[in-house]
């Protein structure tokens, strides 16, 4: 017996059972993805954690839009009397300057500064991190007068001195849920995150989170010489001159004032 | 018929493999950089920026050669020292109302939320925090509440949130292996399903737009005091950022609504002619005057009586840093067409502002209060002691410290 070959047509391909059975797995295999990643979706979403490594908030960031891309944020980086603080530059660290420092900080890189002369430390280093993920939108006429404030307290590099990891998220307070407290401008108002809480989910509820922080954990293997990796590129960075004294303040009743009979 | 289902069976089966395949690989996953070997942090694109937005030694190059690769710098700045992106005029998203963004001003005047009222045991209510409003009672007994308009002050302030986290790699736990404990069963085991949970769901932050506030004035027949001034004062003089004619003799000129504007008031509608008109018969309404042949009849048709009071708010400074001091002047101008009093004015600071103690002045016979309201600020309160007639005004001032 000769078995004769013939190719099935169009219409038995169709509408055979098969067919059927086939596009029904499919279509349960679709939505069984769809309802599976809606169903991990958590409550309160937010888009980046804390423990995101450097450079990764601010990138995404930028990928957002926005006037972000190329703005030099000026950043005002405090620490203890007594410490020098050094960026670097050109793949390695700069002259150690007195703090505080004024600098323009590209939003998204990652900076990593030197710190020396802590207090109560003597001969030893901390190596932060500092990331600009947002921008001030500050007028024209007053961006040499408001800048993003990174204090490294004495109590942070004592705690990277010792081997912990500190992260700080630098955020923006909501005015329209502000503490009624004085800021005082010689110390930086702080929260503690509880255990297991992300700080940059907290950061979030109670403001606009600007920059991160982060001391300890790493060391350069040549103080000297770090390698590029470490310095994470050293990315571009506008040194501000130095600010002058603070003016006297202004007394309670100013002068000059206008005499009234001096327009019609 | 077997020898027909095989290539079908596989070619079915194939298909289904590669749309699984499909399927799983359309995720959304995040965007590569163009830079392969620096994927993290994303570089800086010079690319993007134009040709002036560079310094350095390759400037001159950029402006005329594009770009083909590294020329010895680091990433990113191939051609130089990028400079900074300054685009001209405050920067907004499409659709979002200046100042922004709202987090980094502060706002003082207007009469947002809830319209204020005041009730007949002169309980005010309805005040909010930032809210600066004026009542006073009419003749026709009424009690009106008027909204200033609203000062935006540059002011961000800072705060940090830190975590400490510590490393335990060389600390080992041991743990109990069992424990033998011959005890013997005395009583079932009874296990307490939880009936209920919390959960605790926090809110979204959600940044609004607030549009500007309605500036709502007439200017009536009465005629606007010029002599309203800073009589009383300590020094009797008009303070630099006062020195606008719709503050030293209440009359709104065109050529400073624009130093207004930026000047930190929000009014759009303050001239007359922008103001509600009576049109009858395609004729303004006015007094009707009717001749008989016989005798001579006049017929004085008053206009409805229309109290008014404007109510205009300006800041010494646009930009104030914590520690600073601001100097707010409010000027108020009876512009309806009869008397009113009880004049009364409160501004309801808000909480990063701290009114200076005794620094409240005004130019008529006033007297002060002050009051904590609910962002633990306080409430400062100014009741004019005589009636208002029509056009005539004066001006309140004090200070306050952004804390």
């Amino acid at each position: 017996m000769v078995h004769k070959l013939r190719c099935p047509t169009p219409e038995e391909l169709l509408t055979g059972r098969r067919v059927v059975r086939t596009i029904t797995m499919v279509t349960l295999l679709c939505l069984e993805t769809v309802f599976a990643a809606v169903a991990q979706e958590p409550g309160v979403h937010y888009w980046h954690q804390g423990v995101m490594p450097p450079g990764a908030i601010g990138g995404r960031q930028l990928q957002r839009g926005g006037p972000l891309h190329g703005f030099f944020q000026p950043v005002q980086i405090k620490a203890p009397t007594g410490a020098l603080v050094s960026l670097a530059e050109s793949g390695s660290f700069e002259e150690p300057q007195k703090a505080p420092r004024r600098v323009g900080m590209l939003i998204g890189q990652v900076y990593r500064i030197r710190v020396m002369g802590i207090p109560r430390n003597p001969g030893m280093e901390v190596f932060p991190t500092i990331e600009i993920i947002d921008r001030l939108y500050t007028p024209r006429d007053q961006m040499d007068r408001f800048a993003i404030p990174v204090e490294l307290t004495l109590a942070d590099l004592e705690l990277a001195l010792q081997g912990k990891f500190v992260t700080r998220v630098i955020y923006l307070e909501d005015p329209a849920n502000a503490l009624p407290v004085p800021d005082d401008p010689g110390a930086q108002d702080w929260f503690e995150a509880a255990p297991g809480q992300d700080p940059l989910a907290v950061a979030d509820a109670l403001g606009r989170p600007v920059a991160i922080l982060r001391l300890g954990g790493r060391l350069p293997d040549h103080a000297a010489r770090p390698n590029e990796h470490f310095l994470y590129g050293c990315p571009p960075v506008v040194k501000y001159p130095r600010r002058a004294a603070a003016p006297a303040p202004i007394p309670s009743v100013p002068s000059p004032a206008v005499a009234e009979d001096r327009r019609p | 018929m077997n020898l027909h289902a095989a290539p079908q069976s596989t070619t079915w089966r194939m298909l289904l493999i590669g749309l699984c395949a499909l399927i799983l690989c359309s995720c959304r996953g995040p965007i590569q950089s163009r830079h392969g070997e620096h994927a993290l942090p994303v570089p800086y694109d010079n690319q993007t920026l134009p040709p002036e937005a560079f310094a350095g030694p390759m400037a001159d190059h950029v402006a005329t050669d594009p770009p083909v690769g590294p020329r010895g710098g680091p990433p990113g700045m191939e051609q130089g020292v990028p400079l900074a992106y300054m685009p001209a005029g405050p920067w907004a998203p499409p659709g979002m109302s200046q100042p922004w963004p709202p987090d980094e001003y502060l706002r003082d005047g207007g009469d947002r939320g809830l319209p204020a009222e005041v009730s007949e045991q002169w309980e005010v209510l309805g005040l909010e925090l930032e809210d600066t409003i004026a009542h006073y009672d009419t003749v026709e007994g009424e009690r009106v509440v008027e909204p200033s308009n609203r000062v935006h002050i540059y002011s961000p302030r800072f705060g940090a949130v830190r975590q400490v986290v510590s490393l335990r790699a060389n600390e080992q736990r041991r743990r109990t292996a069992g424990i033998h404990s011959p005890m013997t069963l005395v009583g079932p085991t009874t296990v307490q399903v939880v009936a209920d949970s919390k959960q605790n769901i926090q809110a979204e932050r959600q940044i609004g737009t607030k549009s500007a506030v309605d500036f709502r004035t007439r200017q009536g027949d009465g005629v606007l005091s010029s002599r309203v001034g800073v009589w009383g004062f300590q020094q009797d003089l008009f303070m630099p950022y006062e020195n606008v004619r719709v503050i030293r003799q209440g009359v709104l000129e065109g050529a400073e609504m624009a130093w207004l504007a930026r000047g930190h008031t929000a009014a759009v509608a303050w001239t007359h002619e922008q103001a509600v008109q009576i049109i009858l018969d395609q004729r303004a309404a006015m007094a009707e005057t009717a001749h008989e042949s016989i005798e001579s009849v006049y017929t004085l048709k008053r206009p409805p009586a229309s109290p008014r009071l404007r109510v205009i708010k300006v800041a010494s400074t646009g930009a104030a840093g914590p520690g600073e001091e601001v100097s707010f002047t409010i000027r108020f101008d009876n512009v309806g067409n009869q008397v009113i009093g009880n004049v009364t004015i409160i501004d309801n600071l808000t909480t990063r502002l701290q009114y200076v103690d005794g620094s409240a002045q005004c130019s008529l016979d006033a007297e002060f209060s002050t009051q904590t309201n609910e962002g633990d600020s306080l409430a400062v309160r100014c009741e004019v002691a005589d009636p208002l007639e029509p056009g005539e005004g004066g001006i309140l001032r004090f200070r306050c410290i952004v804390r």
